[in-house]
């Protein structure tokens, strides 16, 4: 269960000075991604790509990333605690309970609480990759391409319903990115598609640009619309370090939390924001307080912090081992990982074992890095929040136009990254959800070429995917997941309908 | 707020009716009975015209009163700030990155941001400058050079 020989072969690689260092910058960069509001680790990985590129060494370009990924995690606490606004997407639950902590005066326990919570899910997530991607990665050998697609048609699905508020602008999403994935050359036959006569479209839109469009650009413009700056809760942070009581109060609330968030995370789609909102309604319902939720319990900033801590370890296993990333920031990592030279998936534990167990070594010191930066320098990254977003926006501005130039060198590649950013801009603004585009994208030309060369080998049968067993499996579970949704549904219109009746 | 989806709606119906041309008339459903290149774009365009349809049919009714569109003000500086990056793009080539660069942060901080004259073209300087050494120096990125080399 444990590749002990495997493990210690990724600590020697994460020891080593430079990808210490970067694995440092990273935790450092995520944290401080996590603190400012606005930026997530998504978009933060989007702009970092470019320069990832040019790193040489695809251990140390994932070992930084993954350090923005997990950190970001961290920080967001700090602006949910201090600011009653979400850092990022996973820390809106610890507004809850968090601001409400530091208006009594408690936001150093809060932020304690938090530090600590993330640590202990972080290793417990950390520890379950350990153990469940080798033999994880061992079944996967038996997938073929009918496994193979019907595991991105089950991701697809997965990610779209449980990450969005619609299923419906979901799932369009998610056919939009799979459209946009098959511009530009055709793997199989070779033939262009979708370019009208463009010749930078005849190769196939790179996966930077619209990443940095949706997620960079499309951030800043909808970060101009609001122009009330928010008052930092001036209260003084002292003792960050929890009493035994909150420990008493919290300790079980961090072990229930690791275990929702490990289990979701595993799940495309499932992640950092589901399992924390999930654990947040677990604590309330197995607490013996639960009137104190919303006033200030500290099971409700506990309890979801460890969850989305785990829940960004265990993201990593389909990522890792089938090559399925299942939301954004993984899907960012996959695109590094593939630029890099190197294909998730089974083959990588075989072809790349140093990658995989250096990134897993990695997340273990950065773990500790960050529980040490978060607990007693938390009062610097409060200072953060102070810097004005007008001079932040244009630089980060800067940043996208000219890393998404350094790609390709590439006008039309700014362009394309632009018009990307408008749209981005307007989903949002109507509640399309950005992340099914962005996995569909990544995953679209895994899904065709699986389809295609699965319908070769069945002579056109579509039987194939529900003749094999895996494969039969996977589209059984899709179908369901989708009837049950749509009973579910239809179930709420007609309750709906018969209240208003 | 509706008639903005059924407005989403109807661009999505739109792609989707480009896909599905493209797919039958310039590439091939089948190629020697197997799938051809525009078997799977074909699949999704018909998947996306009936999902934009459901769409546009779930917008039906009375819409919401709200503030009308050049009344609210969200969307000027939004627009402000795409209009400068468009001319970024568009003098990128001629007067070089680093230029750019520069005229970019300004322009933003000066009519964006609304910040004084000095801070603007200070901030912009200084950016073109950090660029200049951390992409041009340091990462080798070949920046055309445009006016100032």
């Amino acid at each position: 269960m444990f590749d002990v020989l495997g493990l210690w072969q990724g600590f020697q690689i994460a020891f080593s000075p430079v990808n210490l260092l970067w694995c440092f910058i990273g935790s450092v960069l995520g944290t401080a991604v996590g603190v400012l509001p606005g930026l997530g680790p998504a978009a933060t990985i989007a702009l970092l790509l470019p320069i990832s590129m040019k790193m040489g060494s695809p251990v140390t370009a994932i070992i930084l990333m993954s350090g923005i990924f997990y950190g970001a995690m961290y920080g967001g606490s700090t602006t949910s605690i201090l600011l009653n606004i979400p850092g990022e997407a996973a820390s809106v639950v610890t507004c809850i309970d968090g601001y409400q902590m530091a208006k009594k005066g408690r936001a150093g326990p809060a932020l304690g609480v938090a530090a600590i919570g993330s640590f202990v899910a972080g290793t417990v997530g950390v520890i379950g990759l350990t153990a469940m991607a080798p033999p994880l990665a061992e079944a996967a050998l038996k997938f073929g391409p009918p496994e193979y697609f019907s595991l991105t048609v089950l991701g697809l699905l997965l990610a779209t319903y449980l990450a969005g508020e619609s299923p419906l602008k979901g799932l369009m999403m998610a056919i939009f990115g799979l459209i946009l994935g098959s511009v530009g050359l055709d793997p199989l036959s070779g033939a262009v598609r979708f370019a009208f006569g463009i010749p930078d479209l005849m190769s196939n839109v790179d996966f930077v640009t619209i990443a940095m469009g949706l997620f960079g650009v499309g951030e800043i413009l909808i970060s101009l619309e609001s122009s009330e700056a928010a008052s930092i809760l001036t209260t003084k942070i002292k003792n960050v370090f929890p009493t035994i009581a909150d420990l008493a109060r919290s300790g079980w609330a961090m072990v229930r939390g690791s275990l929702i968030g490990f289990a979701v995370g595993i799940l495309p789609g499932g992640g950092a924001v589901l399992s924390s909102l999930i654990s947040y309604a677990v604590e309330k319902k197995v607490s013996k307080h639960p009137e104190e939720f919303g006033k200030g319990a500290i099971e409700g900033v506990a309890g979801p912090e460890a969850a989305n801590n785990s829940a960004a370890s265990s993201s990593f296993i389909p990522l890792l081992t089938l090559g399925i990333p299942g939301n954004a920031s993984t899907a960012m990592i996959f695109a590094a990982l593939l630029i890099q030279g190197v294909t998730p998936g089974p083959f990588l534990l075989k072809e790349h074992a140093d990658v995989f167990w250096g990134v897993v070594a990695s997340m273990y010191i950065g773990n500790v890095i960050l529980v040490v930066l978060n607990l007693p320098l938390v009062g610097m990254w409060a200072q953060l929040l102070r810097v004005p977003y007008a001079f932040m926006a244009p630089l980060i501005m800067v940043l996208t136009l000219v890393g998404v130039y350094s790609v390709n060198n590439s006008v039309f590649d700014i362009w394309v990254m632009l018009i990307m950013g408008i749209f981005g801009y307007l989903a949002r603004k109507l509640k399309f959800d950005l992340g099914p585009l962005l996995l569909a994208f990544v995953l679209g030309p895994i899904m065709e070429r699986s389809l295609r060369q699965a319908l070769l080998m069945s002579h056109g049968s579509f039987g194939i995917f529900f003749t094999r067993p895996i494969s039969g499996a996977l589209m059984a579970t899709a179908i369901l997941f989708v009837l049950y949704n749509l009973l579910t549904a239809w179930r709420k219109k007609q309750q709906g309908q018969a209240m208003a009746a | 707020m509706k008639s903005w989806q059924r407005y989403a709606g109807l661009f999505f119906l739109v792609v989707a009716a480009v896909v599905i041309q493209q797919s039958v008339w310039v590439l091939r459903l089948f190629d020697h009975g197997q799938p051809g290149s525009g078997f799977m774009p074909f699949g999704l365009g018909v998947i996306m015209a009936i999902l934009a349809l459901c769409l546009i049919a779930s917008q039906r009714g009375p819409e919401e009163k709200r503030v009308p569109f050049w009344e609210s003000k969200a969307w000027f500086h939004p627009l402000l700030a795409v209009i400068i990056t468009c001319v970024y793009i568009i003098v990128f080539d001629d007067i070089g990155a680093i230029t750019s660069v520069t005229v970019l942060v300004t322009g933003w901080l000066l009519f964006v941001e609304h910040k004084r004259v000095a801070v603007a073209a200070g901030t912009g300087l200084l950016t073109g400058l950090v660029v200049y050494l951390v992409f041009d120096r340091l990462l080798q990125t070949p920046f055309p050079r445009g006016i100032l080399f």
